[in-house]
């Protein structure tokens, strides 16, 4: 296994030509992942009643924008990206006080950012960039100092600003997706488990008081997630029609473009949030476990690609965004099956939209940098000596 | 070189990761599982729901059934109506067609309101009714103003029409809208939530509700979430209610609705051996063409304020003392139980004394001694007296009952009152008091508490015209008896009894000589009947009993005349009744003669029906 190699026997100025780069790259993970963005784009074209407009034509042009992310960010030495961790991790958080500022309001929320050619979301920018700035801290920081409350005080700094800015604009699911996914770093940095405790104990005792701070609509949601029966034509249409949508698939489903009820628009957002269940309804039980399972694999070789990973900053890097992919998947079809909150999380890969898909795949090159730089050993500030 | 601590970091890492995946893994069977249960477990249901919201079922409008009369004259038919609706996503400027439509059919305050509350509240694709029953006039001048009326279409559909107008108000009835309280009242009835559907209120139309409606045609549409129509997958057409023929002549409704003129009363002429109602009018009538649509506040009130109610249908649930005409009872009790000898004399006074109260006879000064024959023809009250004592108030009462009094008489429409045949048991009941031999003597003439209403006693005149036949008096063809049955009455009795009624009507001295008839020798036998709707005092009557003419309307007698024609082999019953008429020689009998002279003409001795 690499990570018993002697240290020693690499060169300390490590640095790899194109060819091995491309030599280097994991095509295995790349395959996994256009395998579900085909899988998207069939889906918006049954969605569509068997049609490439408006929405799998669309989406097609962005997974060829998304892929060029993608190799972009792979051939960027890993060094760099550690070095300008903190950088991208500032334009991130200024971009979501853009946001704040001067921000599109859709959907009754501020979210969008207008750079003229494109709606950017600097909330999904974020969630890469708060990895890359945890795995750039946590990879300087010595054990006793993650152990110790002082050495906390930066990362749950680092995460606790975007989550309040993201909050504010209100959206909760991604809020949710931020603590959680730093959750989970701090938790594979080795932060005692009572730490955990604590902060959950904190979180029951205070949910009464962030009901107060929450949106009417989110309330609503939440009231709603936990009785939708109650309320079948207002914020429990939905979940009920979600779920009918996904329980009518049955076993083997009703076939390719068969959907009787995301055709005939009982599913708001059928091509966005929802499509789950327009998978579920036309490929039935069997279609929507192999999907299921095709995330897993692609969870999986995150977090291969971060064990096998030298350097700790590659380490919880990649780990990091194979949480953030997992964190993705497990709230949007928890949502849509009716076992979580609708809180506006889209199925990663799969939903229509740009910048969810294009922060993915730029997610994915990083992974692909640190698997082809799996290898190199980074100082503790990054530098090429070890201290 | 690498700090120990360096390699804790990494080992506590390594740990930590394949915890984390451990509880990744979890999540991922918790999701397979929910979705194991929502697809596997529950996916019957979920099939069920999806099936549910994938198909709409929408019933549609079947047109009502026709009705006829005996000779294949359309009463009640469905005529095609035209009415505007507005479609919201299909105008442009929705106030601005509003306002061009206005300019060519004028809208009212309530009708405006009420466009403008359906307009926020219905789904953009949904028609808004903003006028019904337009005339082709209307909708064609609509048609050419179609460009400034963006959104308006003209719908055409099927439209309850009567089309003899008031004729056969009480007969036919009416439909009407459903409203509220309908629906309340109906929740069975699959058409009560469609739009255009009237519901039968009164007469044949309510009674016949069931076999008149026709059944809905089922369209099943395939619709999205917000209920627009996307395909029809699947139409039943609707099916045609069944029409009703009926045994009335409307040439006679006419006649006798002319006859009856601006009076309140109702008649109606029946076939003494069949028992098919020919006529039954009640006025003053209405056109009940006005209820399909909604009725305006000032036709309403109007009809209701009138104090000679012409919506009610007086031959059935007029109920009315039956004055003399009940001595035909007396008479046939009086017989029947062998109380008198056919020829049994009695004199009469002017009065008779029972206790110490009197009972006057109509003619002062008395008609002297007469026999049961000439008591009927001059409708002698001391002549009644006296035997109704002798015969007891139970017979009488019995006998009324056999002749149909006292009970509905089933002619095919709902709402037909009983009237009332007063006895001991109701007596104490009602009064906590027992019956006295002056209740027998009010009895005697059909005053008192008895009351009955017209059709029932055209169908006791008609039993005794037919030689005491049992027959079931009908208004739909083919709803009559099959075989005959006899009512178990003495011909002998009952030929006296008519020989009575030909000299009220044959004889000068007769009640109702003046209004005696002959056509083609064919004439008519009756007994009239005038019933006081207020009491006479003691001091009235010593200062002379005022004129019919110079009371008030209401406080004037009712008329009553029964009678049947020809007198031998007789085919026709008629009962006029006319409220505040002031007597029924005067006023009933005379009507009655007209209608009946008519209807023998129409029907002649020859002819076979």
């Amino acid at each position: 296994m690499p990570f018993f190699k002697d240290r020693n026997c690499y060169l300390k100025n490590y640095n790899l030509s194109l060819t091995d780069k491309i030599k280097g790259f994991n095509y295995k993970l790349l395959l996994l992942v256009c395998l579900a963005v085909f899988i998207s784009i069939g889906t918006l074209y049954s969605a569509a009643n068997g049609e490439w407009h408006p929405w799998a034509d669309k989406q097609f042009m962005r997974f060829l924008l998304s892929l060029g992310a993608l190799v972009f960010a792979s051939m960027i030495n890993l060094r760099l990206w550690m070095k300008y961790a903190y950088v991208i991790y500032g334009i991130s958080f200024c971009l979501l006080v853009g946001v704040m500022l001067f921000g599109h309001v859709g959907m009754g929320a501020q979210r969008w950012l207008n750079l003229g050619f494109m709606n950017l979301q600097p909330s999904e920018l974020m969630k890469i960039s708060l990895v890359l700035a945890l795995a750039r801290y946590f990879h300087g920081a010595t054990l006793a100092e993650i152990k110790s409350i002082r050495g906390l005080i930066v990362p749950v700094l680092l995460m606790a600003f975007p989550v309040a800015l993201i909050l504010e604009q209100p959206d909760l699911g991604t809020g949710l997706m931020l603590v959680f996914c730093s959750g989970a770093i701090f938790f594979l940095v080795g932060v005692q488990i009572w730490k955990f405790f604590l902060v959950g104990l904190g979180a029951v005792i205070s949910v009464p008081i962030l009901w107060t701070f929450l949106h009417e609509y989110q309330k609503k949601r939440v009231l709603t997630f936990l009785n939708p029966e109650n309320d079948p034509l207002g914020s429990g249409y939905h979940i009920m029609q979600s779920k009918i949508t996904l329980g009518s698939g049955g076993l083997f489903g009703k076939g390719f473009i068969q959907s009787t009820q995301s055709r005939l628009e009982f599913i708001p957002e059928k091509q966005t949030d929802f499509i789950f269940t327009l998978i579920a309804e036309e490929f039935g039980f069997l279609g929507a476990t192999a999907l299921i399972l095709l995330f897993f694999i692609i969870i999986l070789y995150c977090f291969y690609i971060g064990m096998i990973s030298n350097n700790y900053f590659g380490k919880i890097l990649a780990t990091g965004l194979g949480v953030n992919f997992a964190l993705y998947v497990f709230i949007n079809i928890g949502m849509v099956t009716g076992l979580l909150p609708v809180v506006g999380v889209p199925l990663p890969l799969v939903s229509y939209g740009g910048t969810a898909m294009l922060t993915l795949f730029f997610g994915f090159g990083l992974v692909q940098s640190v698997y082809i730089n799996k290898e190199m050993v980074i100082g503790r500030n990054g530098s090429i000596d070890d201290d | 070189m690498s700090a120990p601590w360096k390699y804790e970091k990494d080992r506590i890492f390594i740990r930590r990761l394949i915890a984390l995946l451990g509880i990744f893994f979890l999540l991922i069977l918790v999701l397979i599982s929910r979705v194991f249960y929502l697809q596997i477990l529950q996916g019957d249901r979920y099939r069920l729901l999806a099936d549910k919201n994938r198909t709409s079922i929408r019933l549609t409008l079947p047109s009502r059934g026709n009705i006829f009369d005996r000779n294949g004259v359309k009463l009640a038919e469905n005529k095609k109506n035209f009415q505007a609706v507005l479609i919201k996503e299909e105008a442009l400027d929705i106030q601005q067609s509003l306002e061009n439509f206005e300019k060519i059919i004028s809208l009212d305050e309530d009708e405006k309101l009420r466009i403008q509350k359906e307009i926020k509240r219905k789904r953009p694709f949904m028609a808004i009714r903003i006028k019904d029953g337009l005339s082709f006039s209307e909708a064609a001048a609509l048609h050419l103003n179609a460009p400034d009326l963006m959104g308006i279409h003209i719908e055409e559909d099927l439209i309850r029409s009567y089309p003899l107008k008031e004729t056969n108000a009480h007969l036919i009835g009416y439909v009407s809208l459903m409203n509220d309280k309908d629906l309340e009242e109906n929740p069975d009835n699959p058409l009560a939530d469609l739009p255009g559907y009237r519901i039968g209120r009164t007469g044949l139309e309510n009674s016949f509700e069931e076999s008149l409606k026709g059944t809905p045609g089922i369209r099943k549409r395939e619709v999205n979430a917000y209920g627009r129509s996307v395909r029809v997958l699947e139409e039943t057409p609707a099916l045609k209610g069944e029409s009703l023929n009926l045994t009335i002549d409307t040439r006679l409704q006419e006649i006798a609705l002319k006859a009856l003129g601006k009076e309140s009363g109702s008649a109606i002429v029946m076939d003494v051996n069949t028992g098919e109602i020919l006529a039954m009018v009640s006025s003053p009538s209405y056109d009940t063409n006005i209820f399909t649509m909604p009725v305006p506040v000032k036709v309403w009130r109007s009809l209701i304020d009138n104090e000679k109610r012409p919506l009610q249908n007086k031959a059935l649930t007029g109920t009315y003392s039956p004055g003399s005409i009940f001595k035909l009872v007396v008479a046939l009790a009086a017989l029947e139980n062998k109380v008198i000898h056919p020829h049994k004399k009695f004199y009469c006074g002017g009065k008779i004394t029972i206790g110490n109260h009197d009972f006057h006879c109509w003619k002062h000064g008395g008609h002297g001694m007469l026999d049961l024959e000439d008591a009927l023809m001059h409708s002698c009250d001391v002549y009644f007296y006296e035997i109704a004592q002798q015969i007891g108030a139970e017979k009488i009462i019995e006998m009324a009952k056999r002749l149909g009094l006292g009970a509905p008489v089933e002619i095919g429409i709902k709402g037909e009152r009983e009237g009332l045949l007063p006895t001991n048991e109701w007596k104490k009941k009602r009064f906590n008091d027992s019956w006295r031999t002056g209740d027998t003597v009010n009895l005697s003439i059909g005053q008192g508490f008895l009351t009955t209403t017209p059709m029932q006693l055209a169908f006791m005149t008609a039993q005794i015209a037919n030689g005491g036949k049992k027959i079931k008096p009908h208004l739909i063809q083919g709803m009559g008896l099959n075989e005959a049955k006899s009512l178990g009455l003495k011909q002998s009795n009952l030929n006296l009894i008519k020989r009575g009624m030909n000299k009220v009507v044959n004889y000068e001295k007769g009640t109702a000589y003046r209004s005696r008839i002959n056509v083609n020798g064919e004439k008519m036998a009756g007994k009239t009947a005038s019933t006081q709707v207020r009491r006479i005092s003691k001091k009235e009557r010593a200062k002379g009993i005022i004129k019919q003419e110079d009371l008030p309307w209401k406080y004037r007698d009712h008329g009553i005349f029964a009678a049947f024609a020809p007198v031998q082999n007789p085919r026709f019953a008629i009962v006029v009744m006319i409220e505040h008429g002031g007597g029924g020689s005067s006023s009933a009998a005379p009507v009655a003669a007209k209608i009946l002279a008519e209807t023998l003409k129409l029907y002649p001795k020859q002819s076979k029906r």
